[in-house]
C-alpha cells in the first residue's frame, strides 16, 4: 500500500505527475494543447469530469464487484461531460468547438480508472478530495507549460496577444507534441533525481 | 458486395496509416508503451481492443444516425458510447468466465485498460466523420485495432535498444518512448502527406 492515511502527499503535482511521470491522460496535451487558452478549457474539463466523478463514485462500497464500479465511473463521467461542454461552449466557444474530441475522451481518462482503484480507494474521503485535487494541479501545471511553449513557438501569442511572428510552426502538430512532453518529462525527471541526490 | 467490401477495406487502410490512433492522435498511448513491452501482452490488448472497436463501431451505427444530425445529439454520445461498449465489456467477460475460466481470471483485473480507453472510444467518436455507411463503420473500427497493433510492434522493436545505458537516466522509460513516438509520427504525416484536423 501507497502513504498511510496520516499523512497528506503533494507528490501528484511533481513527483508522481500524472502527464509528465505516469504518463496518463497524455493524449489531450499532447495533440490538443496548442495554445494557453486551449490549456486552460482541457484543465476545467478535466477538473469537472474526472474531479466530480471521483467524489460522486467514491461512495460506491467496495463489495461492488470491480467490473462494476469501472462502469458506475465511466458512466458519472459521461454524464457529468454534458453540463461540463455547456458551460464551456458559453465561456471559451472556439476553443472548445476545436478541442471538443478530447474533452468526450476525458470520460474515459485513466486518472479515473487506475488511480481510483490503486489509491484514492485506500485513503478516507477528505484526504482522497484534497490529494486528487493536487493530482488535477499536476496536470493543470504540464497542460500550461505545454500551451505556453507551444503558443509561443506556433503564433508568437500568449493568451492571443501578439508578442513576435511564428518562431516554429510545425510546434502545433502532434509529433512536436510527442517530442516535447518527452523533453519535459525527462527535464522532470532530472529536476526530483537531483533533489533526491542532494 | 465487391463494393462494399472495397469501402471497408479503405476505410480500413485509413485508419491503420493516415490516421493511426497512437501516432496521429495518441488515442491510448499509454496503454500502448504498457502493451508494448511484452510479446503476449500486445497479442491480448490487440485482441481485445479490435474485437471491441469493430463489434461497438457496428453497434454504434444506429445510434449515430439518429442522434449525430440532431442539435444538441452529441451531448448524449459518450453516454451511449459507454453504455455499448459497457454492454459489449460484460458480454465479453460473462463468455470468458463461461468458456475459459483460466483465461478470465488472468485478463478480469487488466480488462478494463484494454477496454475503457482512448484508442476505442477515439475510433466511435471519429467514425461519424470517416466511416459512411455501415460498411465504412466496421472497416474503420477493425483497422483502428490492427493500427494499435501496428503501434505496438514498432515500440516493442525499439523497447530494448532505447531502454539501456547509453541512454541518459532521466530518458530512460517513458520520456525516451515518448520522443521516439515523435519521430514516428512525423515519419506518418510526411508519407501520407496529412496534416491532423480534430
Amino acid at each position: 500500500m501507497e502513504n498511510n492515511s496520516k499523512s497528506f502527499s503533494f507528490d501528484g503535482l511533481l513527483r508522481q505527475n500524472i502527464v509528465l511521470m505516469s504518463g496518463l491522460v497524455t493524449a489531450p496535451i499532447i495533440v490538443a494543447c496548442t495554445t494557453m487558452k486551449r490549456a486552460l478549457v482541457l484543465v476545467i474539463s478535466f477538473f469537472l469530469i474526472s474531479y466530480v466523478s471521483m467524489l460522486i463514485c467514491r461512495v460506491i462500497p467496495r463489495k461492488i464487484a470491480y467490473t462494476f464500479r469501472i462502469l458506475f465511473l465511466v458512466i458519472a463521467a459521461a454524464g457529468l461531460y454534458i453540463p461540463t461542454v455547456l458551460l464551456l461552449q458559453k465561456l471559451f466557444p472556439a476553443e472548445t468547438s476545436s478541442v471538443m474530441l478530447y474533452i468526450e475522451l476525458m470520460t474515459v481518462n485513466l486518472l479515473l480508472l487506475a488511480k481510483t482503484e490503486s489509491r484514492f480507494y485506500l485513503i478516507p474521503y477528505g484526504k482522497m478530495a484534497a490529494e486528487a485535487l493536487v493530482y488535477i494541479a499536476g496536470y493543470a501545471l504540464a497542460a500550461f507549460a505545454v500551451g505556453f511553449i507551444r503558443e509561443l513557438l506556433a503564433y508568437g501569442t500568449l493568451f492571443d496577444l501578439k508578442l513576435f511572428g511564428a518562431v516554429l510552426p510545425a510546434a502545433r502538430s502532434p509529433f512536436f507534441g510527442f517530442v516535447l512532453v518527452g523533453l519535459l518529462a525527462a527535464a522532470c525527471r532530472a529536476f526530483i533525481g537531483s533533489r533526491k541526490e542532494s | 458486395m465487391a463494393e462494399v467490401f472495397a469501402r471497408m477495406v479503405s476505410l480500413a487502410m485509413i485508419s491503420i496509416f493516415t490516421q493511426n490512433a497512437i501516432f496521429d492522435r495518441a488515442f491510448g498511448i499509454n496503454v500502448a508503451i504498457y502493451a508494448s513491452r511484452k510479446t503476449s501482452h500486445i497479442i491480448g490488448f490487440t485482441v481485445a481492443i479490435t474485437l471491441m472497436t469493430t463489434f461497438a463501431s457496428a453497434a454504434a451505427y444506429p445510434f449515430d444516425l439518429m442522434l449525430l444530425p440532431s442539435e444538441n445529439g452529441y451531448l448524449y454520445m459518450p453516454l451511449i458510447y459507454v453504455g455499448i461498449v459497457g454492454v459489449l465489456y460484460l458480454l465479453g467477460l460473462f463468455a470468458l468466465w463461461g468458456f475459459f475460466p483460466k483465461t478470465y481470471y488472468k485478463v478480469n483485473k487488466y480488462a478494463h485498460l484494454a477496454i475503457f480507453n482512448c484508442t476505442v472510444f477515439g475510433a466511435l467518436f471519429l467514425n461519424y466523420n470517416f466511416g459512411k455507411g455501415f460498411a465504412g463503420y466496421v472497416g474503420y473500427g477493425f483497422g483502428t485495432g490492427i493500427g494499435f497493433f501496428l503501434a505496438c510492434f514498432l515500440l516493442n522493436i525499439a523497447h530494448e535498444r532505447l531502454n539501456n545505458d547509453k541512454i541518459p537516466r532521466a530518458f530512460r522509460g517513458y520520456p525516451i518512448m515518448l520522443v521516439f513516438i515523435g519521430i514516428i509520427s512525423l515519419a506518418f504525416n510526411v508519407l501520407v502527406g496529412y496534416t491532423a484536423e480534430f
